[in-house]
């Protein structure tokens, strides 16, 4: 009976036991894409909350989101930016998996295109789990396989180039490997223009100035290899621009023509509803509303250097930001919070259950970063430029078009359109901007002397989490300023 | 020669002796012998005196039984003939300050919960530290307690009836407890029920019933002094908030500027800078001032029947019980129930063949709404904001009512615990059939078969209109968790006794043992809330749909093992004793399947030596040395050596797309964590054992101890299950027993003194310091080589910030100003963070002891039982809810507050700073406490009624009153209890414990 002794998990698989046939692989898939949930609230935070949309100070005590806003020195131990390490290389690990995986059971997915697209999904997600690390971290160490934590141990932060690398060469992979559309089942796995417009994004960033940091930044110039994978995405004529602009985030328009890549989301308390619409907002506001929502969130205000930069007749405006209301005992909060995701009425159980995607990548981006590129560079011309923008701002109402549109109007911009989308911190740094903007931003927004000024390049990417330094000294050197 | 005879049931006997004259020597278990001169036939009467200390007293060990005086390991004995004469509820409750070396800490002050026993220290991080408990030969599974306080899985005491309990026996060291092998490591508790006595019938009737009521209640600030506060912080929140603003300036000027301003509608109130006028108009007209722990607090009512026979002919005996006992807590909505039978039976087929079956079922309903924890009824009922608007009353925040715009939006606690429903049932049969075969005289096999079988349904409630924040969004919310928990034991054992040549004595054992252990259990949660407030079933719910918080789950292992034991002495002088057990377990990693537990000990009878005769007083001096290996296989888990796969899911297109992912990584060479026990001690009688004392010195060290050891998150997880740590638990152990007064008036001391001290020897693969994360901001405690367990690791307060302070620039945190608490600046750096966090403590007591005093005089008896702990701290992070800096005025504070810093001029006590205060927190001194205590456990003070019934069909009854934890003395002044565990391994909003009176009956037919 010492046979007995060989139990195995009743009720969990064990890795010895799956991985037996194409479903298996599917669901392991899927798991990856699982690690997505959390990036929204992430992205909101060290972009957003970063940069000069947010301006504003908890006042129940310390919240984790508000060193990020007022760049203090602690941020190595803070929790956002330890997730952002910890659930990338939780997401690259599971990509990972399932790559090893398809290596050691070659045979057991019979039909190839299957193999390779899911192949190409497994590097799709880890290339954006990287660039993710790269834009946040700078240098960080490059794992292509699963390696037990013993080896882990001896893996060092690779020089930003050399992630790159991979990236691309993921990138390019998944680009020849994906499909181009989905049945409505898998609607939200990744296309091949969602790939070449993450490779887009990634060569853009790659040609930002360096800013004497190990960022993301190389000063590249590889600005004419971001124009033709935008122009094969226009030329596919798989996505527009919705209109009017408040049906591209509609509960009822999910997967619009504007979609390019999202993160998918469900609502009815199985675990997989989104976080972020509620993130935003504070429990007060729910509360004032009649909403059940448990909890005490406070508002993370909008600043009122956004708040201005709209010009009359801008719809995105209204849209994204709720300009005040009066609590339920009849206190009122003069501030403004993002209300972009936000339907009361589409909820689901809890304040984080909400059906909503996210939309990571959408066409009016694309739009955006062509004519960033052209202005940076790439071929083309002024007049094609001021088209793409004024495509974006007529949709928004502004019926003005504008002539010889600069880098700094561009930016201007892609913040009034995509506020609260998490881009706005990366635009800036790819734009060779932040420094100036942010500078010029902080003493003027900051009356209550919260924020440690200057901001230097050295806050343009955060630090290696205590956490992580401390496992084994000398493994991991820190960023500098932190 | 001699020549012996027993004696019948009662009492008679006869003996013919060749002789016309001797010495008869009279004796009989648990008493002093006692030796008479005859001279011819006659009758001679005797009374025996009860002996505290016996050495023929027979102990209770793993798989037999040995003569106290030939013990050789560290073994604490309790006789729980005095459990009935004192009202107990569990039999956990009974140790307390009874043994040596056994710390018994009730961390909750909530009826019905199990308290958690630490034999010799604690010596696991990631693993159980509970002891093993045998009762009647069979092993139950071992049970850890969680971070909130409880045992997920059952308290292995649970739903015993402490009435049923004959002896209990604590096998402290390694060398006793090798024989249970992989289980041992923190000890064996051995509990032995009652047996049928040969003889007539013999019943017993016990009861009591009495009240009890909170046994302490937190200082907080009074109503009163709560708007003085308020009124503070208000106003310098108001002047902080702009120019131009005052203190002085009125409510109603302070609503014409934020009109002015935009920042409030007209009529409109900001409470955080306008004050209730109210508060400061003479009697405050139309608020109601709330003490809410009195509100909560109530005296509950406790009663117990007991009803007992037992008996026997030469070839059946029997024991037979039932017991009720009903207990209302010291809050509303709190209580315990129980119901418990038992039956031994035991045959004697013939003179070969034995058998028997004890069979134990048991129920209990424990009551309880949610009071004990974090944002649980108590914590909120301590907390609260102590004034109310007159018309709502204890109805704050329910129903219609909204919470009162001053104060904190939780819902009324008194009316959240009068109408939720928080039911855990247990339903307990626990059973073992039993055969013994002589095989031979001195050879016996006996064989066993054991089966625990319990399960566990806890259902939870709580209406809609005593939820949500506001009138609006009310929502019902219920659960149903249940268990099965089945443990199923075979025993085989062969014994074999002999003596050779009158002078060598053997006893070996051998054994083979099969353990199955399963568990399933079951969550069902109404997502969505109810159809309505009459319907608390699951039936009623809006949605219980969602795989994350509704499941089935099963899990079991099994465990193989050999063992064998032997035990030899030389004319009961030199005594020896070895065992070994070896161990297979389904946890345990393909690599490391088996392990194996050796032991050995000696002893020395000093006092049977020729040269020790007459050396008066020593009457028995027995020196004692002993070595032994157990392990520890609470893992945590059936399976964590298994690389398992955990659900991510995901959706595409709004449909459910299953995710699977890596859970952990693989384990290969998970294994037991081990424990070597050196043992010294020694037993001492002197004056016919008037004093006996026993003394242990031990060096218990712990190794392969099951750490999550930190691994780059790069691998794809954070923690990596591995055998590394190392931890030395050292210390002495102390029991004397006196009998002060024999005679008339009696009295007898027992005296238990422990000091155990605790010290991490290695960690990691670097020993690199691990910080306990904390859920409560950043880690409050730390793992770190050369120091004991869980150290307190805190920012060190160091008085209070004054302007000279500034104006030298003393480190700061953050916009830290006059009047703020300063902090010690550690590591220098010129500011304060959480780098200057030392260590101020650990929560381990260095000595833990108690003292029984028996006096008899007459018909009466008068026990007391005084036992504390000493050397200690706890770390209470309810100070984050009620005492901290930068605390609200909304939520209620400490009593320290009274005589806070309010301005340079008075300046206070120096211990707590300003109310308002902006610059955030860091965990600090603030939170400490001492976690010492003395407690007067228990008064019994009883009176035997014989004499008074003699002649009626009682043959005995006692009436006796009892104080149960009615004195003590403590240092914690931020929680309830020194000893409480209840979130995240720490105290945050303990429930308190229960002082009791109580008046007893006991009848004898």
């Amino acid at each position: 009976c010492e046979d007995e002794l060989n139990q195995v998990p009743i009720s969990d698989a064990s890795t010895a036991s799956f991985y037996r046939n194409a479903t298996d692989f599917e669901q392991a898939v899927n798991g990856v894409y699982s690690t997505l949930r959390g990036y929204p609230d992430r992205a909101f935070y060290l972009s957003e909350v970063r940069s000069d949309n947010v301006y504003g100070v908890g006042e129940a005590g310390v919240r984790d989101w508000e060193p990020i806003n007022n760049f203090a020195a602690t941020l190595a131990t803070n929790p956002i930016v330890k997730d952002a390490w910890d659930s990338n290389y939780q997401g690259i690990f599971r990509a990972n998996t399932v790559l090893d995986q398809l290596v050691a059971r070659p045979d057991v997915i019979t039909d190839e295109n299957l193999e390779n697209r899911l192949e190409a999904e497994a590097r799709f997600l880890r290339a954006f789990f990287y660039f993710d690390l790269i834009r946040t971290f700078g240098k960080v160490p490059l794992i292509e396989h699963t390696l037990t934590p013993e080896e882990v141990l001896l893996v060092p932060r690779s020089p930003v180039a050399e992630v790159y690398n991979l990236v691309i060469s993921d990138l390019e992979f998944a680009i020849q490997n994906l499909d181009e559309t989905y049945a409505v089942v898998n609607r939200g796995r990744a296309t091949k223009n969602a790939a070449r417009g993450i490779l887009a994004r990634v060569y853009l960033t790659r040609s930002g100035p360096n800013y004497g940091i190990e960022g993301p930044g190389m000063a590249s110039g590889e600005y004419s290899k971001a124009l033709p994978l935008l122009n094969d995405i226009i030329a596919s004529n798989r996505h527009s621009l919705v209109s009017p602009y408040s049906r591209i985030f509609a509960y009822d328009n999910e997967n619009n023509a504007e979609v390019i890549f999202d993160v998918q989301y469900r609502s009815g308390g199985l675990g997989i509803g989104a976080t972020f619409p509620g993130t935003m907002a504070p429990t007060t506001y729910f509360s004032a509303a009649g909403i059940p929502f448990a909890g005490n969130l406070e508002i993370i205000p909008v600043s009122n250097n956004l708040l201005n930069s709209y010009p009359a007749g801008d719809v995105r405006k209204s849209f994204t930001i709720h300009p005040n209301y009066t609590y339920v005992n009849r206190v009122f909060e003069p501030r403004a919070f993002f209300r972009k995701y936000l339907n009361e009425t589409g909820r689901g159980q809890d304040r984080f259950d909400w059906p909503i995607n996210y939309i990571e990548l959408r066409y009016a981006d694309v739009l955006l970063m062509k004519a960033e590129a052209i202005l940076q560079g790439a071929a083309g011309t002024r007049a094609e430029v001021d088209n793409l923008v004024n495509q974006v701002r007529s949709r928004a109402g502004l019926t003005t078009p504008l002539t010889n549109v600069d880098l700094r109007q561009l930016m201007e911009e892609r913040r009034r359109e995509f506020a609260a989308e998490g881009l706005r911190w990366h635009d800036l740094v790819r734009s060779g901007l932040v420094l100036e903007v942010m500078n010029a931003w902080a003493p003027q927004e900051d009356i209550r002397n919260q924020i440690r000024k200057p901001i230097t390049a050295n806050h343009i990417i955060y630090p290696i989490p205590t956490s992580e330094m401390d496992v084994k000294e000398g493994l991991y050197e820190q960023n500098p300023g932190y | 020669t001699t020549t012996g005879a027993t004696t019948t049931a009662d009492g008679t006997y006869s003996i013919s002796v060749p002789e016309a004259a001797g010495t008869l020597i009279f004796s009989f278990i648990g008493f002093s012998s006692q030796e008479k001169t005859f001279s011819g036939p006659g009758t001679i009467n005797i009374t025996l005196s009860d002996d505290a200390k016996s050495l023929e007293e027979v102990v209770v060990i793993g798989y037999g039984t040995q003569k106290k005086a030939e013990i050789t390991n560290a073994v604490a004995t309790m006789s729980a003939e005095k459990l009935t004469e004192r009202p107990i509820a569990r039999v956990d409750q009974a140790l307390v300050g009874q043994m040596s070396g056994v710390r018994v800490r009730q961390t909750s002050g909530v009826p019905g919960r199990g308290f958690s026993i630490q034999v010799r220290g604690t010596g696991s991080i990631g693993a159980n530290n509970e002891p093993l408990y045998v009762i009647d030969g069979f092993p139950l599974e071992v049970s850890a307690q969680n971070a909130g306080g409880g045992f997920t899985t059952g308290n292995p005491l649970d739903n015993i009836n402490p009435n049923d309990i004959e002896s209990i026996q604590v096998l402290k060291d390694a060398s006793a407890g090798a024989i249970y092998g992989s289980r041992a490591s923190n000890g064996v508790v051995i509990i032995t029920t009652k047996r049928g006595k040969t003889g007539k019938p013999k019943i017993n009737f016990n009861t009591y019933a009495g009240v009890n009521q909170t046994a302490k209640k937190l200082d907080m600030l009074s109503p009163e002094e709560w708007v003085d506060r308020a009124v503070e912080m208000i106003n310098a929140a108001w002047v902080a908030s702009g120019p131009n603003r005052s203190a002085t300036q009125t409510t109603e000027q302070r609503r014409q500027i934020l009109v002015q301003r935009g920042d409030l509608p007209p009529g409109g109130v900001n409470p955080n800078w306008m004050i209730d006028d109210r508060w400061l108009q003479p009697g405050h007209p139309g608020l109601a001032y709330i003490d809410w722990q009195d509100e909560m607090f109530r005296r509950g009512y406790v009663q117990s029947y007991q009803l007992t026979a037992n008996g026997g002919t030469e070839n059946v005996n029997y024991y037979v019980s039932g017991d009720y006992l009903d207990q209302e807590g010291i809050a509303i909505g709190v209580g315990y129930r129980r119901y418990t039978g038992r039956a031994n039976v035991e045959v004697k087929a013939n003179d070969k063949l034995k058998f028997g079956l004890n069979i134990a079922p048991s129920f209990s309903v424990a009551k309880d709404p949610g009071v004990e924890g974090k944002d649980q009824q108590m914590h909120i009922a301590v907390s609260l904001t102590p004034v109310s608007e007159e018309n709502v009353d204890l109805d704050v925040n329910v129903g219609p009512n909204t919470s009162y715009r001053w104060g904190g939006t939780r819902n009324s606690p008194i009316r959240v615990v009068e109408n939720s429903i928080g039911n855990t049932e247990i339903f307990r049969t626990l059973g073992t059939l039993f055969a013994e075969y002589t095989v031979l005289e001195g050879l016996a096999v006996r064989t066993s078969l054991n089966l625990d079988n319990i399960d566990t349904n806890i259902k939870t409630y709580t209406p809609a209109f005593v939820s949500g924040t506001t009138p609006t969004n009310r929502q019902a919310a219920g659960g149903y968790n249940g268990y099965r928990k089945q443990t199923f034991v075979n025993e085989n054992t062969l014994n074999y006794n002999r003596t050779l040549a009158d002078a060598h004595n053997f006893s070996v054992l051998a054994g083979f043992s099969y353990n199955f252990s399963r568990f399933n259990n079951v969550q069902l949660r109404s997502a969505g809330g109810f159809q309505n407030d009459i319907v608390t079933t699951l039936n009623a719910a809006a949605n219980i749909s969602g795989t994350g918080n509704n499941f089935t789950r099963e899990t079991q292992s099994i465990l193989l093992s050999y063992f064998g034991r032997v035990q030899y002495n030389f004319r009961d002088r030199y005594l020896a004793s070895a065992s070994i057990r070896r161990d297979g377990s389904s946890r345990f990693g393909n690599e490391t399947k088996w392990g194996v537990f050796p032991s050995a000990s000696v002893g020395w009878r000093v006092s049977q030596e020729g040269f020790m005769q007459g050396v008066a007083p020593i009457n028995d001096l027995k020196l004692r040395a002993s070595w032994g290996i157990a392990g520890n296989n609470g893992l945590g888990s059936d399976y964590g050596h298994i690389p398992r796969l955990a659900f991510a899911n995901y959706t595409f297109g709004n449909n459910l797309a299953t995710g699977q992912v890596p859970a952990n990584s693989a384990y290969p060479f998970l294994s037991w964590e081990e424990s070597e026990t050196v043992d010294l001690g020694f037993d001492l009688g002197l004056w016919e054992n008037r004093i006996f004392t026993s003394f242990d010195y031990y060096v218990k060290t712990n190794r392969s101890l099951l750490i999550n050891v930190a691994v780059p998150t790069a691998s794809g997880f954070a923690t990596a299950l591995t055998n590394i740590g190392k931890v030395q638990n050292k210390g002495w152990e102390l029991e004397l027993s006196t009998r002060n007064l024999t005679g008339d008036f009696s009295w007898d001391t027992n005296i238990n003194l422990t000091h155990n001290v605790n010290e991490i020897k290695q960690l990691g693969p670097n020993n690199a310091p691990m910080p306990v994360p904390s859920e409560f901001d950043i880690p409050n405690s730390i793992l770190q080589v050369g120091q004991p367990l869980y150290s307190i690791w805190v920012v060190r307060q160091i008085g209070i910030l004054t302007q000279a302070d500034i104006d030298q620039k003393v480190p700061l945190y953050g916009t830290q100003t006059v009047g703020d608490p300063k902090y010690l600046d550690n590591n220098g750096d010129g500011r304060i963070t959480a780098d200057d966090r030392v260590i101020v403590g650990h929560p381990n007591p260095d000595y833990i002891w108690g003292i029984t005093n028996n006096f008899r005089y007459k018909g009466f008896d008068l026990n007391v039982l005084v036992q504390g702990q000493w050397g200690g701290h706890i770390y209470s992070l309810f100070g984050r809810a009620v005492d901290r800096t930068g605390q609200g005025f909304v939520d209620n504070a400490l009593g320290f507050y009274r005589d806070r810093w309010r301005s340079p001029e008075d300046p206070g006590e120096g211990k707590r700073g300003k109310a308002y205060s902006t610059f955030g927190r860091i965990k600090n001194t603030d939170w400490l406490y001492r976690s010492d205590y003395i407690r007067v456990r228990n008064i019994t003070l009883g009176y035997n009624l014989g004499d008074l019934l003699k002649g009626s069909f009682v043959q005995g009854a006692r009436v006796y009153a009892t104080a149960e934890n009615f004195f003590g003395k403590d240092w914690y002044l931020g929680g309830f209890n020194p000893e409480a565990l209840n979130t995240n391994g720490e105290d945050y909003g303990a429930f308190p414990l229960a002082k009791s009176l109580v008046l007893g009956l006991n009848f004898t037919f």
